[in-house]
């Protein structure tokens, strides 16, 4: 096998095949946003502290603003276009309008994914477990009090 | 944001990640990314070559041997440790592993990257110095094993040479073990971090951020003063940044010393 | 008044079936969530053309240099790159923007890219665009830029000496300076019992670092010479009011347009250098351009909240503890390049006394520039850098005098009784209960247990200490304040704009002049119209965002200054009662009754009375729209009704520098609790809450989330986020990995209280709130300076960021700071 400077890779994103040719020094978050127009994952730094790029990579929660494109061959991500059925909000997502956990949305859908990936594998997780499940995730808008109280409420 | 070009690979054997990273010279092993790919983007470093090593299955894993010791492949992420059963004869790994920075990056961060990068605000080379870790290298010239101590070379260089691979590493069992950080926020960057083992008997400490590589002390005994006479007769010398000044690194240093022993002292 | 006391613990959340009259002040379900929770909202960076360009900008590497050449030619033969802009170019094309100063700031030549010179690092000198993001960053390290490096200056004190001057243009780095003299403060400290001297207090440079980073997305129309800038931009009208004469082009020639904005707190009000260079490229190439800023670019170069040292401060007090004013010499480093300032300079005069009854004050006020990045009017614009400092002048004062910080604020507090309230310098304090806010917050805090609190935190080894800040929100500028400034500027007063129409089918359709950015426009608006029109926030459609061809916006139009509640909904409010005054005189023509017989009642226009007689709306639409034969031809209704509001304010006195300067005044009180371990100096907030008072809520979560996300920014400011360079003029915070901001687990639980003092002076009788004074910051240095010290002991907390080595040095060195203070007993 040789080292290439760029090449096709499938991805499945929400349940949507795609194939696509692709720079290796492409982000996983620019490929997401810009090849692949779902513009619903936001980037909001450049050091991969904010999480604002949070997918979900077979299952994995992710920045993927830390990945390059072709690490995701083959993968199946989620992110949070796939969240809602056909239009209807899940009980996460109705549980952040309900809770005003969002104010400009930026960090909105980072902050689902995160929410997603602790809701599955924690089904009642106490406060200190929920704050450690967003850690990850920089909210400017909020202070991170309504976000909290949203997933609170999504996990009952 | 935007990184240089690069060309990338992602073999599925060990022997094919080396002869990789052997056959070019700016080649770079690709792990959790969690650091590299941060540094590409601020083009600080641009490598060639990334060698992604995700798909070799026998770099990943955990596993628990009849006499206890823990042996971590390098591709193991910070995740997998946490959560793991068998990490769980040497209980400080999980906790350590459990406060560096968040989720996304505790699923993807690998041991290897850790301790390869060796960054000096790493939490794990520290640690594994602590508790006398020992180091598996595979290169051309096959396989040999480094203690952790002698393992960490420099800031960003360590044992583990160009055309290398850190395959894994295997720390013994105990549970007399201590870690004290200050970190910038919760689960942040370390301004400085010791660990101190007490299972050998009298303590190894290593102080982390204070120096390019962790600073070892193996006072005679877990005395408050004879601890404190070490840390003091080690003259560190801590770099000065725009997080803390030497005087104070120095200073927590000390205190992060007597708090990383007293815990382990309880636990032994 | 109308007093709610409301001390919720959560969130409200409405419930089905709650009966009140009216949306407003009620929950009802945000509009702008459904999109934003599905990753549906459009942010600029979403905005995507065909065949577009990726800009990407070469910056400075110096402080301070000549720029002897660029050189691009290697840049363009790179396969991919579309074009690039230089300096020079700009300085043929484009006419330097429009300064607010008096000179010598007005001498300032501030352009799109550097000309000439370069004044800090993150100077853009040049930009490329490429066919890719990493194409334009690539060919960005072609353009060779020869620098000629020239000493720099980084301190404002250092800058006054204008032995280094930035704008050799202007001859000097002082951009404006004033002396602001009211009450007669000579006399008072004749008539003090003490006079308390602070050597030195400063307010650390910050910002409120939006997640969402600034850019845009330009089109150019060659046919119509028309630009269209998707962006982010706060202030459209203003930041056209600069571009265009730099572009030499009529207003109108510049068409904003936003929808989804990720934060903005200020930062996004001086774009226009950026905007005027990818208007430029995209004329250039003839192609749509986008720019897009990185966090390194956000922090380095766009932008910071105002640095203020303060000097000399000097406080004469009575023996009871009642303050009788101060005085201060005041020094505000404004980085390269002023922009929106010196409004600084002046703006901190709205809250001249903070919360207290002080009538004699006199402020030095100079503001200069460094080779740092420019300031913009970052949340809490220069109003935070001065309450900061009355509350560290009380808490001072008391720590010094052994007074009880409580007792001292109660006493000196402006009261509840003497509202509307003039300050020394003409602006009128609206409404409000300072001590009542104060007792619901050391409530919430559980003060009476503070001794118990200190005892157990003792017996960990901790230190203890609580601490107030209490804040004004000053909201609705009068713009003529600038003008005490520089009589020379045409700005005064203030306004907004609202349309409403009802189309044929019934639907009734607002926009906004407004630009917001996560304060829920969409959603208040649809609350005051639903009242209004009589029918439910579902049936109002609110445009998502801002377009100026929506025609709905006037030349401050914006999202800024904590006023939406007044401005924006005032004029909502009059657009709607204009569109049901209409209605009404329509229905009235139909039915051949008068206007007066008509209420609007779910949904329909009806004759009072007799509900039988009704319209639906979709009939009033249909019938004025496509069906309008037979009408009464004096009959003088279009249903598209648009309305602009304007505050009530006088020019100010220039010569006394009086006059009311804003509108409204929320207030803010918080208390703090920390611990100290005082082997380290880290300390944790273990304990926090928030009472606010912004008149009548109009929906409360949104207030309260306001509340929150201001608070989580104050307590970032007080503990780790600073903005600080090297000796050579490096910003050593220029990302999120070393400019901590908190996280989820930073923060300390909070508890939030509530009065409602309604404001007599706006249409709802509700305050602009968005901003908050900092409250935090003040809070936190309170209750450091409560653990460390005690009285005319210990050390002085002089500075607003507080990180643990700054902890630690004061509790090492105490005599370091304690020297700061002097009392003088006469």
């Amino acid at each position: 096998m040789e080292a290439v400077s760029s090449r096709t890779i499938t991805v499945e994103v929400n349940g949507v095949q795609y194939e696509r040719e692709v720079e290796a020094r492409r982000l996983l978050i620019h490929f997401i946003r810009d090849d692949l127009n779902l513009t619903g994952s936001h980037i909001g730094c450049d050091t991969g502290n904010c999480g604002a790029c949070s997918v979900l990579i077979d299952g994995v929660l992710v920045k993927s603003c830390m990945m390059l494109a072709v690490q995701a061959d083959g993968a199946k991500i989620e992110t949070v276009e796939g969240l809602a059925s056909d239009g209807e909000l899940n009980g996460l997502q109705q549980a952040f309008s309900d809770h005003h956990a969002l104010q400009c949305g930026y960090c909105t859908p980072g902050m689902l994914m995160s929410a997603t990936a602790l809701l599955r594998e924690n089904a009642s997780p106490s406060e200190e477990e929920i704050r450690k499940g967003i850690q990850g995730n920089i909210c400017r808008c909020t202070g991170y009090v309504n976000i909290v109280e949203a997933i609170k409420a999504a996990a009952q | 944001m935007l990184l240089r070009e690069v060309e990338y690979a992602r073999p599925a054997s060990v022997q094919e990640a080396l002869r990789l990273l052997g056959s070019h010279e700016g080649a770079r092993a690709l792990a959790g990314g969690q650091t590299l790919i941060n540094v590409m983007k601020a083009r600080a470093a641009s490598p060639d070559v990334l060698v992604d090593l995700a798909d070799i299955g026998e770099l990943r894993g955990i596993e628990l041997a009849s006499d206890g010791t823990v042996t971590i492949g390098a591709m193991t992420t910070y995740t997998d440790i946490v959560d793991s059963a068998e990490a769980r004869a040497r209980p400080i790994l999980g906790e350590v592993c459990k406060q560096i920075a968040d989720v996304q990056v505790r699923n993807r961060g690998t041991v290897g990257g850790n301790v390869c990068s060796n960054d000096p605000t790493n939490h794990l080379p520290p640690l594994l110095v602590a508790v006398g870790a020992t180091m598996t290298i595979l290169g051309q010239g096959g396989e040999r094993s480094v203690p952790a101590r002698e393992f960490f070379l420099g800031v960003y260089m360590t044992a583990a040479g160009p055309g290398e691979l850190l395959t894994k590493i295997s720390v013994p069992p105990g549970k007399g073990d201590g870690f004290a950080s200050v970190p910038i926020g919760r689960d942040g960057t370390c301004i400085v971090n010791v660990a101190a083992s007490l299972d050998s008997g009298a303590p190894t400490l290593a102080i982390g951020c204070v120096d390019a590589v962790p600073v070892v002390l193996t006072p005679d005994s877990a005395a408050e003063e004879t601890v404190r006479v070490a840390v003091r007769g080690a003259n560190l010398d801590p770099p000065s940044d725009v997080h803390a000044s030497a005087d104070y690194r120095r200073h927590l240093a000390e205190v992060l010393a007597l708090r990383a022993v007293a815990q382990a002292a309880g636990r032994t | 008044m109308t007093e709610t006391t409301v001390t919720p613990e959560r969130p409200l959340v409405v419930e089905e079936g709650e009966s009140k009259a009216g949306f407003i002040g009620q929950n009802i379900p945000r509009k702008e969530d459904k999109r934003l929770v599905q990753g549906e909202g459009v942010f600029f960076d979403d905005v995507k053309r065909h065949e577009m360009g990726f800009v990407h900008f070469v910056r400075s590497p110096y402080a301070h240099a000549r720029i002897k050449s660029v050189d691009v030619s290697k840049a363009l033969e790179l396969d991919g790159v579309y074009g690039t802009l230089t300096g020079d170019e700009v300085a043929i094309l484009t006419d330097p923007f429009f300064e607010l100063s008096t000179p010598p700031g007005a001498n300032i030549k501030d352009y799109a890219l550097a000309v000439g010179r370069v004044r800090h690092v993150g100077d853009p000198v040049a930009a490329v665009v490429a066919r890719t993001r990493e194409l334009a960053c690539d060919a960005t390290e072609l353009v060779e830029v020869e620098y000629e490096p020239l000493p720099h200056v980084l301190d404002g004190e250092e800058s006054l000496k204008d032995e280094v001057v930035l704008h050799e243009e202007a001859g000097s780095n002082t951009v404006w300076s004033g002396v602001f003299d009211w009450g007669d403060f000579d006399a008072a400290v004749e008539d003090a019992d003490h006079v308390v001297r602070i050597e030195r207090l400063h307010f650390d440079r910050f910002s409120s670092t939006p997640l969402e980073c600034s850019g845009c997305l330009v089109e150019f129309n060659r046919g119509t010479g028309q630009w269209t800038i998707h962006g982010t931009h706060q202030m459209p009208g203003v930041g056209a009011i600069w571009m265009a004469p730099a572009l030499r082009v009529g207003i109108d020639k510049l068409r904003f347009i936003s929808q989804d904005i990720g934060g903005g707190f200020g930062n996004k009000i001086t774009l226009h250098p950026q905007y005027t260079a990818c208007c430029l490229l995209a004329r250039k190439l003839n192609r749509p351009v986008q720019w897009t800023e990185w966090r390194t670019d956000q922090h380095t170069a766009n932008t910071h909240g105002n640095e203020r040292t303060f000097l000399d401060v000097t406080v004469p007090v009575k023996a009871d503890g009642t303050m009788l004013g101060f005085s201060v010499r005041a020094i505000d480093d404004c980085g390269a390049f002023p922009r929106y300032e010196p409004l600084g300079c002046i703006i901190w005069a709205q809250v001249t006394p903070g919360c207290y009854r002080w009538r004699n004050v006199r402020v030095d006020f100079t503001q200069v520039c460094t080779n740092k990045s420019p300031v913009a009017p970052n949340r809490g614009y220069s109003r935070m850098q001065h309450l900061w400092l009355t509350e560290r002048i009380v808490d001072i004062v008391a720590g010094e005098l052994g007074l009880d910080p409580i007792e001292v604020r109660k006493k000196n507090y402006v009261k509840h009784e003497e509202f509307p309230y003039e300050t020394p310098n003409g602006c009128v304090y609206d409404s409000g209960d300072y001590a009542r806010c104060l007792d619901i917050a050391l409530e919430l805090i559980g003060y009476d247990s503070l001794e118990e609190k200190r005892q157990d935190a003792e017996s960990r080894g901790k230190v203890f200490g609580i601490g107030i800040g209490s804040t004004l929100d000053s909201g609705t500028n009068n713009f003529g304040q600038s003008m005490i400034l520089n009589p020379e500027l045409q700005f005064s007063g203030n306004n907004e704009v609202a349309t409403a129409k009802l189309d044929i089918f019934g639907e009734v359709v607002v926009t906004l002049g407004t630009v917001p950015q996560g304060q829920g426009h969409e959603t208040t608006t649809a609350q005051v119209v639903a009242d209004i029109l009589g029918c439910t926030p579902d049936e109002i459609n609110v445009r998502a965002g801002h377009d100026t061809y929506w025609n709905s916006n006037a030349g401050l139009s914006g999202t800024y200054a904590s006023q939406f509640a007044v401005t924006g909904l005032g004029a909502v409010k009059g657009a709607a009662d204009k569109l049901a005054d209409e209605m009404k005189q329509l229905a009235a023509a139909v039915f051949g009754c008068g206007p007066d017989d008509i209420e609007l009642v779910a949904s329909q226009a009806r004759i009072k009375g007799n509900p039988e007689a009704a319209l639906p709306f979709m009939a009033l639409g249909a019938i004025l729209n496509a069906n309008n034969a037979g009408l009464p031809p004096e009959l003088d209704v279009t249903l598209n009704v648009r309305y602009v509001f304007r505050p009530e304010f006088e020019k100010p006195d220039l010569e006394r520098k009086f006059g009311n300067l804003t509108l409204t005044y929320a207030t803010q009180i918080h208390a703090c609790a920390v611990e100290i371990d005082p082997e380290t100096g880290v300390y944790e907030i273990v304990d926090y809450a928030a009472v606010d008072d912004c008149g009548n809520r109009i929906h409360p979560q949104i207030v309260e989330g306001q509340v929150h996300g201001a608070t989580a920014q104050a307590l970032g400011a007080a503990t780790h986020e600073i903005f600080t360079y090297d000796e050579e003029g490096n910003l050593l915070t220029p990302n999120f990995y070393d400019y901590h901001v908190p996280h989820a687990l930073d923060m300390p639980p909070m508890k939030t209280g509530y009065i409602e003092s309604t404001s007599p002076f706006t249409p709802l009788g509700a305050k602009g709130m968005g901003e908050g004074g900092g409250a935090g910051i003040h809070a936190v240095c309170a209750a450091l300076q409560n653990a460390l010290g005690k009285k005319g002991e210990g050390p002085i907390v002089w500075r607003s960021c507080n990180p643990y080595e700054g902890v630690w040095d004061l509790l090492q060195k105490p005599e370091e700071t304690r020297k700061l203070v002097s009392v003088e007993t006469r």
